[in-house]
């Protein structure tokens, strides 16, 4: 549970002609992770890949791309024998070939008219106030035209420069054309830039602007209803072939799988060598099915570990199923490595818990149960999956945090007494019950625990539950140094640190003569022990870091901090709601008010999420694991495949 | 006499203006130290997804900067 599954070294050696068969057991078993051979000078080559892995591969390209033109997804469907998957894939994948490769030469070749029209409109828009052929734009000896849009009226302007000409205007896009003699051209043309005149292309096109658009308009309406159509097509060919598609890329990807092992493992003329990985469990049952499936004639045999060889043992995770989730925190910081203890399960206790620590709250714990349990539900993804399941155990704590702290959205279930005048609590009747005093800050302790009334307490407690929290990270990392460089060098580097805690400890009793003061002194020795100590084992560096013992136990009351900004948040919703905008007579305003607690809440719920959980993540990788972990194992890839879609 | 009552603050005021400091100064503190390191993460993280944990842990370290003034605004209120 608190180390990672124990492997074994294997290396399997047999002639040629028993690869296949090799292959075949090894890839069934999907135990075995093979160790890539890298050619050195030893005489030994990279195995040749067998058969036909280049159409396997070409294949393989064509039914994936078609898979993502299609937008295949990957989803449970029902499993097909591979042996009708394999007599019906060249024929149907052709066949799908064709139709698809059909309708996306007819879907592009739409699309691009599409743009083609789209832009001729855009160029037409402006001459569609002027009812003129656009023929007649172009083609004069004698006469120039002015087309493009201007500023104000010009007519007076050109009719002081030549009564010849015809003006046409659009008031409404400011497009003017304009015919003159073409001998004053020059002098028109200053004239207009005058009014900030912009030449327009004409479009190359005859007849009417307004004829011709709406002409546009009724061809592209009908290009996309075509296109509508195809990806209606495409969609159908989707439903009709997914199966098909999934099955055949899952055998084809394991044929390819298959025949390439040759290219990882190293052979001479006539033998193979296979060097890897098993889970020591497993090894028998290998070496039995191996033994089986060759007659014997092949051999397997377990090697030592060498030391040197410590970081390249793949790590496989080995905890009960409950944790497993939390596996997905783990390899979001790094894999443990082989000879490290693995911490998943005891993220499994203290994660959630200071998840529950900070959020507590019995209102937001039931809405993000129910939320996590309805995604689960719904989204069959192996990622999404494990990110709810550590979603409900973060919320069944909250919940019995909430209990304990006696809070509903904010709201306090049992009245309380504060500066001498009593608060309603939700529950009628509910009242606080004073148990005993704290010794700190003058507070009282109570059921239920009313934070907002008890942050001293809170503050040296959850101060409290750090320095526990680093120790507990201090002794595991004593284990992971007695394993990695012996006894002596754990008890430098993390025994010391114990022993310069215990003695400001001894210290701290002695100054507030909660022991004889004559203990000060032995405080102090066993300090300076500790600090040389801890300069042997870790150098400069460990004196440099022993302030870092007091902002990381400080760094733990975030478990109250950030949990009261959450309660003032959901307080001050309710507050607005129900104290400043709550009417007496029911009309708009409660509506408003309604609205106001609705999305008040449902951001602090979105809140609930992202900041106790980052706060309590950051504290198992910050605090807590710079103790001990060290992480950057290699992760457990056996040669093999588990079958979704296909079956032999 | 109503002037000396007006010179003379709530100290229940100054411990409230105190602890609106404690807070937003430290707020800005974080913010300040956790941009830099927030934007590096993100672009290792774009080049490799995998530096995804030890980017939060090196982002959020500043942060502690404001629980600080958190707790020093709850002591003091």
């Amino acid at each position: 549970m608190l180390n990672p599954r124990q492997m074994s070294r294997a290396l399997i050696v047999g002639h040629k002609d028993l690869l296949e068969e090799t292959i075949e057991t090894l890839h069934k078993m999907n135990l075995f992770h093979i160790e890539d051979y890298v050619e050195d000078d030893s005489g030994l080559k990279i195995g040749k890949p067998f058969g036909n892995v280049d159409s396997i591969s070409k294949t393989l390209v064509k039914i994936r791309s078609i898979a993502s033109y299609l937008g295949v997804k990957n989803e449970a469907t029902e499993k097909q024998k591979v042996s009708v998957v394999s007599n019906k894939l060249d024929s149907m994948l052709e066949e799908l070939d064709k139709e698809v490769s059909e309708r996306t030469d007819r879907k592009n070749a739409l699309e691009t008219r599409l743009k083609e029209i789209e832009s001729l409109k855009k160029d037409l828009l402006p001459f569609v106030g002027i009812p003129l052929d656009l023929d007649l734009y172009r083609g004069y000896d004698s006469l120039a035209v002015f087309a493009g849009v201007v500023k104000g009226n010009i007519e007076t302007e050109i009719s002081d420069i030549t009564g010849s000409y015809e003006l046409f205007t659009d008031s409404k896009s400011g497009t003017i054309v304009l015919f003159i003699p073409i001998n004053y051209k020059e002098e028109i043309s200053k004239a207009l830039a005058e009014f900030d005149y912009r030449e327009l292309k004409v479009p190359n096109q005859k007849g009417i602007p307004a004829e011709i658009v709406s002409m546009i308009d009724a061809e592209k309406a009908s290009i996309i209803k075509q296109i509508e159509g195809i990806d209606a097509d495409i969609a159908k060919l989707k439903d009709n072939y997914k199966d098909f598609i999934l099955a055949s890329n899952e055998m084809l990807s394991i044929e390819a799988a298959k025949c390439e092992a040759p290219l990882h493992i190293a052979t001479s003329e006539s033998t193979f060598f296979i060097e890897g990985w098993v889970p020591s469990d497993s090894f028998k049952n290998v070496e039995n099915a191996i033994s089986k499936a060759t007659m014997n004639r092949v051999f397997i045999t377990e090697l030592e570990i060498e030391p040197k060889q410590e970081p390249v043992v793949p790590v496989d995770y080995n905890n009960p199923k409950i944790v497993r989730p939390f596996q997905e925190i783990m390899n979001l910081y790094a894999r443990p490595r082989y000879k490290e203890l693995d911490p998943t399960t005891l993220i499994f206790i203290t994660f959630p818990l200071f998840y529950g620590m900070i959020l507590g709250d019995i209102g937001y714990a039931l809405i993000l149960m129910s939320l996590a349990i309805v995604i689960k539900k719904i989204i069959k993804s192996d990622a999404v999956k494990p990110l709810m399941d550590i979603l409900i155990s973060c919320q069944i704590y909250t919940l019995v945090f909430g209990i304990l702290y006696g809070e509903f959205l904010g709201f306090p279930l049992a009245s309380v007494v504060s500066h001498g005048e009593v608060e309603a609590g939700l529950i009628p009747g509910f009242n606080t019950i004073e148990l005993f005093a704290s010794p700190f800050g003058g507070e009282m302790i109570t059921f239920p625990i009313h934070r907002t009334h008890l942050v001293m307490t809170m503050i040296v407690f959850t101060a409290l539950i750090g320095v526990i929290h680093i120790n507990f990270g201090y002794i595991l990392g004593f284990i992971n140094e007695n394993r990695k460089h012996g006894f002596s060098a754990a008890l430098l580097e993390k025994g010391s640190w114990m022993v310069i805690e215990l003695g400001i400890l001894l210290g701290i009793l002695g100054y507030f003569e909660v022991l004889p003061s004559p203990i000060v002194y032995a405080g102090v020795i066993v300090f300076l022990a500790g600090f040389l100590m801890l300069l042997k084992g870790e150098g400069i560096k460990g004196p440099v870091e022993l302030p870092s013992l007091l902002s990381n136990s400080l760094s733990y009351t975030r478990l109250i901090a950030v949990g009261l900004s959450s309660i003032y948040i959901a307080s001050t919703v309710n507050m607005i709601a129900f104290e400043m905008i709550w009417p007496e007579k029911i009309g708009v305003m409660t509506v408003f008010a309604i609205f106001i607690f609705i999305f008040g809440h449902a951001l602090n719920t979105v809140l609930s999420i992202i900041a106790p959980g980052l706060h309590a993540l950051r504290l198992q990788y910050v605090e807590f694991f710079n103790k001990f972990y060290e992480g950057g194992g290699r992760k457990y890839d056996p040669f093999g495949y588990i079958r979704k879609y296909t079956e032999e | 006499m109503a002037v000396e009552s007006a010179a003379v603050m709530d100290p229940a005021g100054l411990k409230a203006i105190g602890a609106g400091l404690a807070v937003g100064l430290t707020g800005i503190a974080s913010g300040i130290a956790e941009k830099d390191i927030g934007s590096a993460a993100v672009g290792a993280m774009a080049e490799n997804e995998a530096l995804f944990g030890k980017g939060l842990i090196l982002t959020v370290i500043p942060e502690t900067i404001v629980i600080f003034g958190l707790v020093v605004a709850l002591l003091i209120s």
